[in-house]
């Protein structure tokens, strides 16, 4: 899933840099991968979510 | 400060996260030392790359309002993954962390401090843009923006080469423990054990309950010791000091014929009958350092007492009738001219942590302190940890074996003495007596050999939370306030070390 994520990105930053009148896209996939993200950490930490600390 | 000379400033940034963290991370920890992150290093990694791409918007399209949100919340989510990561292993000893250390701090730190070093930047560049900044059309870049883009593109590329190495392919994702990294594909280990079902929990291995008496099975025949001996209750009252709270400990000292008993946060030092109380105070448990509710208590040194919470964080204090009550108002709630604060801190273990404990008990002979655990649904043990009394640290910890020549046997292959719930704890002749809640159990100890050499039931018994000697008597008092005296076990076996006592053991 890491690899789909930064795949992603790569899309994003090269629409940015390249086509910059697909902004919308580039945006959305921005936004797509930063929900990857949180669901990715949120889904491996799942077992504890919060920082596992001395509460 | 010009438009110009901020986009440089956020070009540079951009430039730095790329090359600095993420560049380092990917082509020379990854390619060049094999190291492959484990699966919130990923997310981590995965953070600092889209703050930067986020940084590249801001570079093309103008400071457009999304864009900075979006940017403070990436921040402040990984500051979250930062703290998240690092508090796994924060508690460790020096040097001791996961994977690779650079400049003596473990990668997981360095993302902490890196996110939270992004969401300040992103702090100052905010405060110096000036109204109406948001572009209507997209910019032209400088040759150092586009190098940036570059750059960015290059590091992500990296990253598609490692993560499809390391991780795989969709549905494959990061694991816990990765294998170090291998352009070889025979060396790939792709993995699906982050979709396993797992439960989800707030607090993980912290969410522990707090210790308590009243779910707990009194019956003897339904322990893990199988055909024990009874102790009959000779006697059996209930008290009737007026406590403010219910009974936690009881303690005995016989060079003055006194108790020591225990509430939620009170202290009470009564006469030799239980029927009158002498002094007392009631300790404020949230000042400094938090002391949850008193489980233990015993008598150390002349006039000085010791009780200690369910968390193992202790206050001593020393018999005073000329107290200052003023100075005093800080450390207690109430009667505050009877004794002083002498200390107040926490007893640290190790076999014995993520435990509760609900006793306390002193050994005059060797001047130390004793507490022993009680089980909770996470971590089953029974542990038996001693403290130097000069510097109130830990110095040994034993998890009791069944001695060979007590004859006791456990009732089936599944039993184990991890079961008992010991509320109350007091030594004599070099051993221990705990009494146990669940299954109504007293175990005798040896603290040499580290056996137990003796266990009875005790039919009958209301909830104990107190365990201590006076004579040849065995005194256990209950959360209700009922006390009941029963004869010790052995005894005869240990006149001398009775009448030979300094009197001030628990």
């Amino acid at each position: 899933m890491e690899f789909l994520n930064f795949v992603l990105i790569l899309i994003a930053g090269y629409l940015v840099f390249q086509k910059p009148e697909k902004e919308r896209l580039a945006f959305r996939l921005l936004v797509l991968s930063v929900l990857l993200m949180v669901g990715l950490f949120s889904m491996a930490t799942r077992t504890g979510l919060l920082p596992g600390v001395n509460y | 400060m010009t438009r110009n000379a901020i986009y440089s400033i956020l070009t540079l940034a951009v430039l730095l996260l790329s090359i600095v963290p993420v560049g380092t991370a990917v082509f020379l920890l990854g390619f060049v030392a094999g190291d492959s992150p484990c699966v919130m290093c990923w997310e981590q990694r995965t953070g600092m790359v889209l703050v930067a791409l986020t940084g590249l918007f801001v570079l093309r399209y103008g400071p457009r309002p999304k864009y900075l949100g979006l940017s403070v919340l990436l921040g402040a989510w990984g500051i979250f993954m930062g703290i998240r990561h690092t508090g796994m292993h924060a508690a460790r000893d020096v040097g001791q962390g996961f994977s690779l250390e650079i400049l003596g701090a473990h990668t997981y730190t360095w993302a902490l401090f890196i996110f939270w070093v992004c969401t300040v930047t992103m702090g100052v560049l905010l405060m110096m843009l000036k109204e109406g900044e948001t572009l209507a059309r997209p910019r032209t870049l400088r040759a150092i923006e586009r190098l940036a883009f570059v750059v960015f593109l290059v590091v992500v590329a990296g990253n598609i080469v490692q993560a499809f190495a390391s991780t795989g392919p969709p549905p494959y994702m990061g694991q816990s423990d990765p294998v170090r990294f291998s352009f070889s594909s025979k060396n790939w280990v792709w993995s699906l054990e982050e979709w396993s079902p797992a439960p989800v929990s707030l607090r993980g291995r912290w969410a522990i309950e707090k210790p308590g008496v009243s779910n707990l099975s009194a019956d003897p025949a339904a322990g893990p010791l199988a055909s024990l001996p009874e102790l009959p209750i000779r006697e059996q009252r209930t008290l009737t000091l007026p406590l403010r709270g219910s009974i936690t400990d009881l303690a005995y000292e016989q060079v003055t014929n006194r108790f020591l008993v225990t509430t939620q946060s009170g202290v009470y030092i009564t006469d030799g009958s239980l029927g009158r109380i002498a002094k007392y105070t009631v300790v404020d448990p949230g000042y400094s350092i938090d002391l949850g509710q008193f489980a233990g208590a015993t008598f150390l040194e002349r006039k000085i007492v010791m009780a200690v919470g369910e968390n193992k964080s202790y206050v001593v204090l020393r018999e005073n009738d000329k107290a200052d009550a003023d100075k005093n108002f800080r450390f207690f709630l109430d009667s505050f001219d009877k004794f002083d604060e002498v200390s107040r801190s926490r007893l640290g273990t190790v076999r014995a942590r993520m435990m509760y404990t609900m006793s306390l008990a002193f050994d005059p002979a060797t001047k130390s302190i004793y507490t022993v655990t009680v089980p909770n649904a996470r971590v089953k043990r029974l542990v038996v940890s001693r403290f130097d009394r000069r510097d109130l640290t830990l110095s040994e910890e034993f998890m009791p074996a069944l001695g060979e020549e007590s004859g006791l046997r456990l009732a089936g292959d599944k039993r184990s003495l991890d079961e008992y719930y010991v509320t109350g704890a007091t030594i004599d002749g070099g051993r221990l007596y705990a009494i146990s809640a669940a299954f109504s159990t007293l175990l005798t100890i040896d603290l040499v050999t580290h056996t137990v050499v003796a266990a009875h039931a005790i039919p009958g018994l209301s909830r104990p939370v107190g365990l201590t000697i006076k004579g040849d008597d065995l005194y256990i008092v209950g959360d209700s306030g009922v006390l009941a005296v029963v004869a010790r076990p052995d005894a005869s076996a240990h006149p001398a070390t009775t009448a030979a006592a300094p009197g001030t053991g628990k």
